[in-house]
């Protein structure tokens, strides 16, 4: 990579975790959608510096619809039921798991993807994972999403009834 | 390696999003950031790590996550109804 894509990395690289944070922490649905996409647009140019053209075109489209879609006012807000103090207890625990997660993933060296066997351990998984089975392992993260989100709305409705 | 750290990034302040806001769709917008996350994975690691071997294939799962996810807040925004209308 040199420096001129390396500058464009870089950029792009604050411009989308500066959108992320926006759309974690913005109130307003209109400030969350803009910010969706900065995220869209900060993508679309790590995508550019990783020689990825025609995936930063449907990037920046997928997210620029997204972001209008969060940002119309044609939906009503739905607030959760549940507890918010444990609830945001969880939330903690998993920013802290991922970090652990791009800790181990900054240790074990698994971007080479090969996997050579030896001892059960971090390392081994992590290359299993990331290199053999990639592609296993990304579907089976689709389905835990999908039984999530389908889990979450079927609470949702049981709550909306009640 | 700092685009695996960017893209851990992504996915932990898509987490958090998912898991601290309330409001249904203010939750439903942290999943777009965690598809980005795993995209840009799935690119730098065929762009890198790959040496010689099928670039394309991590762009088509970055191409169809970020589809994916366009798909996925449409549902949202359509499971949570227009407003008035109940």
């Amino acid at each position: 990579m040199d420096s001129l894509h390396a500058i464009g990395f870089y950029v792009s690289s604050g411009v989308s975790l500066a959108g992320a944070l926006g759309v974690a922490l913005m109130r307003r649905r209109d400030h969350r959608g803009l910010a969706l996409a900065v995220v869209g647009v900060g993508l679309a140019g790590l995508y550019l510096t990783l020689s990825a053209g025609f995936a930063a075109a449907v990037a920046l489209l997928c997210y620029l619809g997204a972001a209008w879609l969060l940002a119309g006012p044609g939906y009503r807000p739905v607030m959760s039921a549940s507890g918010p103090v444990w609830r945001q207890a969880g939330a903690v625990g998993a920013g802290g798991l991922l970090v652990l997660l791009a800790y181990s993933a900054f240790r074990g060296g698994f971007v080479n993807g090969a996997f050579r066997g030896g001892t059960f351990g971090t390392e081994s998984i992590g290359r299993l994972f990331f290199g053999h089975d990639a592609l296993a392992t990304e579907a089976v993260a689709l389905l835990v999403v999908a039984a999530l989100a389908g889990a979450t709305a079927a609470w949702r409705a049981r709550e909306r009834q009640r | 390696m700092a685009v695996l750290f960017v893209a851990a990034g992504l996915v932990a302040v898509g987490a958090f999003a998912a898991a601290w806001r309330r409001e249904l769709t203010a939750a439903l917008a942290g999943v777009p950031l965690m598809f980005a996350g795993a995209g840009l994975a799935f690119v730098g690691i065929t762009r890198f790590a790959v040496a010689g071997g099928p670039q394309p294939l991590g762009q088509e799962f970055a191409v169809l996550l970020a589809i994916a996810s366009a798909a996925l807040v449409a549902l949202g925004v359509g499971v949570a109804g227009r407003e008035g209308t109940r």
